[in-house]
């Protein structure tokens, strides 16, 4: 296969095509980074829902911003509509088929069960094409048999062939899949997978996420390719997949392929949004989750709802301790009652009594985050802001400081500081006993 | 509106929107059908009253010379075995299903739309072979505005819930690009499924010919049904045309037909 620097002639025409169909997929925002949809279920999946409810659902998805949405050949012809115009989404068309959804005991509705996994292709990357695709994508399954295998890389390798004769990005789905494949193995057969599909020559990729950012940031390395993340198995909790998402960004991914996650979610457009925020706007989950723009936080307690689990206080510690355990450097504390539901957590109130009394003013609020921020430099460990604080939450170092100005502290204060504008102690808490509000 | 849609309309009652389309192609399977034995003869009279008839190729020749008040030529567009059951003079051991036309060809007939089997219940190769048809003959349809419309056949062994399989029949052939579905009768609930999902795509129930056939057409008209699709079973009554005379006051009531 020759390389993309053709000079002159079809190749190089054909490479600027699939450069700007790249660009059409990755490059919306200027940022390389897609947020797509996989709407193509109802060509492999028994019916459920979200296929029977597709159009209105890609209304949703699109409304909510989806850079791309994957469909079948039939569905693409069906809702051309939905692609046109410059602020329409890119079109990827699924040019093969397989009936592994339906297979066995993956078979939830068991309508017309299979036995035996078939692939196939179905479209040409030329019809593909004439149907306004921006890409297509094609499975390669590893760990079913080696057939299959075998069978997956000529395909794919045609394929490729196929989609660069007329410029068209090939996105190549690895899947883990078979009696071969274990949860010991699961990643580097996906690993695996997804060099052999960068050796074939894809121009992207579409696979799951390894389950943590160390293993799936060495997937990216590996393949080195612009990678889409699969939201996989359909989460009733929408934190799920944020985070799912925001790790697979963290690790190097450039957007993801969501399908079940977005489709079968009660409010697709929303969700859309949030995964759109993540990708393109910078934010952080708990700022999707939260759904609005706060410029200080601040934190609340339902009193009822504390269980005394001390789950913040732990957490508190690792968050600023680099992973230490024990609570007793955590900013906040538990009043223990004896009854469940008796307990109060006593957290920073922001009441400003430690700013007032502080005599060297040391303490001040942060410009960005509006938590109380210690200036250790000015200060002179005196203990007026740990006696004057009412929820108690203030705390002596267990070690010294030596300063710039070559004094040394024996102590300091330990300070609340909404762990930099995303309390973790709001995001752990089981219950919802203490919650993050608008200051 | 696509070129194709022109000639998809040709099926229509052009005040109700609704169709009656009588399907003679089996013999392409099954040799001379019982009342089909002359063709010509058989079908000839009940011309005026469907709007579309499917034929196999070689009878669609026979189709010629159609006045404007007469019904559509739908053609078959592919072969298969699946209809012979055990007692037949060939029964099928291995599944057979092939291609026989082209939308080109289909269009060089006459016709107005290309009708394929989809059939569900055999083996996967069978399944994905059926779904590979579909979809390029839909897009090759697309082309050269020929409409396809699948017939959907679950007759297989695998097929343990009916109604949930003539559901995922549908959704396969939506999602392949078809341009209408003829289904048998999946009951009151999976058929509102199957509305909604198939959308502005017209939807035929295939009924069979009994004393509540009315009935059930009435029923699937109700819930959306754009008509009935009957097949070679109409020529073994005893008066084909009388009951098909029936049947059309049904799908267009006097007060809308246009005249």
């Amino acid at each position: 296969m020759e390389d993309g620097l053709r000079v002159g002639g079809k190749g190089e025409k054909m490479k600027n095509g699939l450069d700007a169909r790249m660009d059409r997929l990755f490059n919306r925002y200027g940022d390389g980074r897609a947020v797509c949809v996989a709407a193509d279920h109802g060509y492999m999946c028994d019916v459920t829902p979200n296929v029977v409810q597709l159009r209105a659902i890609l209304d949703a998805v699109i409304q909510g911003g989806a850079d791309g949405v994957l469909l079948s050949p039939g569905q693409a012809m069906r809702l051309a509509n939905f692609f046109r115009g410059r602020d329409g989404p890119a079109l990827i068309i699924r040019a093969d088929w397989m009936n592994m959804p339906r297979l066995g005991t993956s078979n939830v509705a068991n309508a017309v069960p299979q036995r035996v996994l078939h692939h196939r292709k179905m479209i040409t990357a030329g019809q593909a094409l004439a149907l306004g695709a921006t890409a297509i994508t094609i499975f390669l399954l590893l760990g079913y048999s080696d057939q299959i295998e075998a069978a997956g890389i000529d395909s794919c390798s045609r394929f490729i062939s196929e989609c660069h004769e007329v410029g068209l990005p090939c996105i190549i789905e690895p899947l883990a899949y078979g009696r071969k494949v274990t949860g010991a193995n699961i990643v580097e057969v996906l690993t695996l997978a997804a060099r052999i599909s960068v050796e074939l020559g894809a121009d992207a990729l579409k696979i799951p996420y390894t389950g943590d950012v160390g293993s799936f940031r060495r997937l990216v390395n590996i393949a080195n390719l612009p990678l889409l993340v699969l939201g996989g198995a359909r989460s009733d909790d929408e934190r799920d997949a944020l985070e799912l998402f925001a790790e697979g960004l963290e690790a190097g991914a450039n957007g993801c392929l969501m399908g079940r996650n977005v489709t079968k979610s009660p409010d697709p457009r929303y969700l859309m949004e949030q995964l759109c925020g993540i990708a393109h706007r910078g934010w952080s989950v708990e700022r999707a989750l939260r759904g609005e723009v706060w410029k200080h936080l601040r934190l609340k307690a339902h009193p009822a709802k504390c269980t005394g689990c001390g789950l913040c206080l732990t957490t508190c510690v690792a968050w600023h301790e680099s992973g230490a355990y024990g609570t007793h450097l955590s900013r906040l504390r538990i009043v223990v009652g004896k009854k469940e539901g008796k307990h109060r957590v006593m957290f920073c109130t922001l009441c400003g009594k430690c700013l007032e009394v502080c005599p060297a003013e040391a303490l001040r609020w942060h410009p960005e985050t509006g938590a109380v921020e210690l200036l250790v430099e000015r200060c002179s460990a005196c203990d007026a802001c740990i006696q004057v604080c009412p929820t108690g939450v203030i705390l002596h170092s267990d070690k010294g400081i030596a300063l710039a100005s070559g004094k040394t502290l024996d102590w300091y204060p330990i300070v609340c500081d909404l762990c930099g504008g995303e309390p973790e102690c709001a995001r752990i808490c089981p219950t919802g006993a203490i919650f993050a509000a608008e200051r | 509106m696509q070129s194709k849609d022109y000639r998809l309309r040709e099926l229509f009652g052009p005040s109700d929107g609704r169709s009656l389309i009588v399907d003679t192609s089996a013999g392409l399977s099954l040799g001379a059908l019982a009342g089909l034995e002359r063709f010509n003869e058989a079908v000839s009279p009940i011309l005026p009253m469907a709007d579309g008839i499917v034929t196999s190729p070689g009878q669609s020749r026979q189709m010629s010379g159609r006045k404007k008040t007469d019904a559509a030529l739908l053609v078959r567009g592919d072969w298969t075995n699946a209809l012979r059951d055990e007692g037949f003079v060939l029964p099928a051991e291995v599944i057979q299903h092939i291609p026989l036309l082209s939308p080109q060809h289909a269009l060089d007939l006459g016709a107005s739309a290309l009708v394929i089997h989809f059939l569900l219940g055999y083996e996967e190769m069978i399944e994905a072979e059926c779904l590979r048809m579909t979809v390029q003959l839909a897009i090759e349809g697309s082309k050269k505005a020929m409409p396809l419309i699948v017939d959907l056949q679950p007759l297989g062994p695998r097929v343990v819930l009916r109604s949930k399989a003539i559901e995922l029949g549908v959704s396969f052939a939506l999602e392949g690009g078809v341009d209408g579905v003829a289904i048998p009768w999946p009951g009151e609930e999976s058929f509102k499924t199957v509305m909604t999902m198939a959308a502005e795509a017209p939807v035929w129930v295939k009924l069979t010919i009994s004393d509540s056939t009315i009935e059930q057409l009435r029923n699937a008209l109700d819930v959306g049904a754009v008509g009935p699709w009957f097949n070679e079973q109409l020529f073994a009554q005893v008066d084909p045309g009388a009951f098909l005379a029936k049947v059309w006051d049904v799908v267009h009531p006097p007060s809308t037909s246009a005249m």
